[in-house]
């Protein structure tokens, strides 16, 4: 049930903060305005998640009547025609695939198919697929060979597979916090699972302090960043993972190899909007080793642990906008 | 954030193709549907306040008051609420003198149902109240547009009551008073630390309209009243302070004109904490038919002229000027409680009137108020 609480601030002008959570997307997610009475803050906030469940409905691929199931369950048999918005998306799936060197590719979902992070219905903890189970997956992975007719999407291979899980979350929090945008709501942000879109600062103008959690420990935060507009998000080794012979793998998969990427335990960038922040974020970790030239080309202020423990940054004003606490090694 | 906009070398990295095309995709959206709270909300307010001149405390009032905000199925709201008023102590029967108790308990009770729109809420209401001589029912229709951006929200209400009045002193029996009321509002939010408010009232009531308890009290059986509210609300970023002034304008066509400032300074003090310092001034002229003390008839009550249809000695439709200061300090312990606490000081003098022609040969007249509040969410 979705719940609204009253932050514990002073009212300023009548108007408090509200905070209202709500869960989509396979997490929690809250949308936190100013608002002079609860029920203003209701009406802006049940708008907004709306629009984030009209998202999810649209695009999850748990979903068999989503634009991305349809597209999937027609592949190798024909294609499919999209409406404005998923050819807008499609183009900037593609967009992030040229970026990326090929790294982000949104055919890359298949690979989730030979990896386990839970134990099996035997109770059998995870282990890493074998060369020969992941082979014939790798084969469905491939942006490239997508098919585009003007508005038509074919997917040339049973068995492929479009997935907008990379970016769908931060688009979600973009087109919320828009939606908040459009109502007057000033002051406020949309956190999607740790992913954010600020609208604007708190009511008294100063920005909103936001939490990156310690990679290594969930119930602790390394870092508070203080964001007053844009998009701030985090990708990180410590979502979906288990450990084998020593080694951790994570749910962030190298298309190319198929394998867990190692490099790093988590990114968070900050950026004019969630959904550039979540996918420079995704990108560098995939990048590995390169993927802090990749950060520090991007002009956005970030901060990254890698897997050793160690912090990587760069804000402007570096001991402002970014105020490193105790990270786990 | 001054970090991230000046991010990217335009197209040039990796990353700034990234953004560019992150901010090319289409964030324009409609306005969705709206809903309703889905918490409740139980407020109690207790008041007491007493008024005095030199020599003699006048009327007390305690009134506790119970409200209650809450959702009901759909697009639908409910908000009520009880206050009981316990009065008792003295008003004069003319001018200031004349001293006579007074004792009576007034219940009210009130009920208004709303129903939200994308763009708009409508409200209807009814309300009624009771005291051993006067009982009073009125229904109320009020809505709010808003436009597309929210920064412009019209409100337009009506309401008409129907009052009867049955003095113990028996002057009248089952005398009828009615008043229709209809008000126009327009709130502008200039910007993020700005909004300002106009709302324009006309005020028509019909029927006894004289007060029962006062001598020489006979007042035109209609009176129509036009009022004007300017406010603003002005947030300092720097300090996190909140600014609020306002003008009242009233005027009748028994001739009062009365002019009301307001200031109010919310000043955080601390995490949970708030204090709101407030200061009034007002000014009122007196109305065509109030007969002004003669110093000659004193101690004595000041005859009417004679052949005048219509005569008042009662103070408050006097020439004067008053001053009011408060304080009000707020806390929110945790989210779901809010406490306040409010001092409120009221002060009027006959030579405080803003021209300087107020009414004469009346005695101060002070008041204080309190008022604790307590409000959670549910």
């Amino acid at each position: 049930m979705m719940a609204v609480t009253h932050t514990p601030q002073p009212p300023v002008d009548g108007i408090g903060t509200w905070r209202i959570r709500f869960a989509a997307m396979g997490g929690s997610g809250e949308v936190v305005l100013a608002a002079p009475a609860a029920a203003q803050a209701r009406r802006c906030a049940d708008a907004a998640i709306a629009e984030v469940l009209r998202i999810e409905h649209k695009y999850s691929r748990y979903r068999a009547d989503s634009v991305v199931s349809r597209i999937n369950a027609a592949a190798g048999r024909a294609d499919v025609a999209c409406d404005s918005e998923t050819l807008a998306l499609l183009d900037y799936a593609h967009t992030l695939f040229g970026a990326s060197g090929g790294l982000f590719d949104v055919t890359s979902g298949v690979l989730r198919r030979a990896w386990r992070f839970g134990p099996d219905a035997q109770g059998r903890p995870p282990q890493p697929p074998d060369a020969a189970a992941l082979e014939p997956l790798l084969a469905l992975v491939g942006w490239p060979r997508v098919q585009r007719d003007g508005a038509r999407i074919f997917l040339p291979e049973p068995g492929m597979e479009l997935d907008f899980g990379g970016f769908g979350k931060e688009y979600a929090a973009d087109r919320a916090a828009a939606v908040l945008v459009a109502q007057g709501v000033a002051h406020g942000h949309v956190n999607l699972g740790g992913d954010l879109a600020v609208v604007g600062p708190r009511a008294d103008g100063r920005p909103w302090s936001i939490g990156i959690r310690d990679p290594r420990r969930a119930d602790a935060l390394m870092a508070s960043v203080p964001v007053s507009r844009g998009g701030l998000a985090t990708s990180g080794d410590y979502e979906r993972w288990f450990e084998h012979g020593g080694q951790r793998y994570c749910h962030v998969l190298d298309p190319v190899r198929g394998v867990p990427v190692r490099h790093w335990r988590s990114v968070s960038v900050l950026a004019p909007s969630a959904l550039a922040a979540g996918t420079v974020s995704t990108i560098a970790m995939l990048m590995q080793r390169e993927g802090l030239r990749f950060l520090d080309d991007s002009g956005h202020d970030y901060l990254a642990v890698d897997a050793e423990g160690r912090l990587h940054q760069r804000s402007a004003g570096a001991t402002q906008a970014v105020s490193p606490g105790i990270c786990a090694h | 954030m001054a970090a991230t906009e000046s991010a990217g070398d335009g197209l040039s990295t990796p990353a700034g193709r990234i953004l560019a095309a992150a901010l090319a995709l289409p964030l324009a959206v409609p306005v969705l549907a709206q809903g309703v709270p889905d918490r409740a909300t139980l407020s109690l307010r207790v008041l007491d306040y007493q008024d005095r001149q030199p020599g003699a405390d006048r009327v007390r009032v305690k009134a506790p008051a119970l409200a209650l905000a809450m959702p009901l199925a759909g697009p639908w709201s409910l908000g009520a609420s009880v206050v009981s008023d316990a009065i008792s102590g003295a008003s004069p029967a003319y001018h200031t003198r004349g001293l006579s108790r007074l004792s009576d308990e007034r219940n009210a009770a009130d009920v208004t149902l709303t129903r939200a729109f994308d763009d708009a809420t409508l409200s209807v209401g009814a309300a009624g109240s009771h005291e051993s001589d006067y009982d009073s029912a009125a229904l109320s229709l009020q809505g709010t547009w808003s436009s597309d951006d929210r920064n412009t929200t019209w409100a337009g209400g009506l309401a008409a009551s129907r009052d009867r009045v049955n003095p113990v002193t028996a002057v009248v029996q089952g005398a009828r008073k009615r008043v229709l009321d209809v008000h126009l509002g327009l709130t502008r939010v200039l910007s993020a630390t700005s909004v300002w408010q106009v709302n324009l009232g006309l005020n028509r009531a019909r029927g006894y309209l004289s007060d029962p308890y006062k001598v020489f009290d006979v007042r035109p059986s209609q009176r129509d009243a036009l009022r004007l509210l300017v406010r603003g609300n002005h947030h300092l970023r720097d300090g996190g302070q909140t600014v609020r002034w306002s003008w009242r304008m009233y005027r009748d066509d028994w001739k009062v004109r009365a002019h009301t400032l307001g200031l109010e300074f919310v000043q955080p003090i601390a995490a949970q904490w708030s204090v709101t310092p407030a200061l009034r001034l007002h000014s009122q002229d007196r109305a065509r038919f109030y007969v002004e003390v003669d110093p000659e008839a004193a101690p004595f009550v000041t005859q009417p002229p004679p052949g005048a249809a219509y005569s008042s000695l009662d103070q408050r439709l006097s020439a004067f000027g008053a001053v009011t200061a408060g304080i009000k300090l707020t806390w929110q312990p945790d989210p779901e409680w809010t406490l306040d606490v409010k001092f409120e000081r009221y002060a009027q003098r006959g030579r405080w009137h803003w021209r300087g022609e107020g009414s004469t040969g009346l005695a101060a007249f002070d008041a204080r108020t309190w008022q604790f509040g307590v409000a959670r969410r549910f």
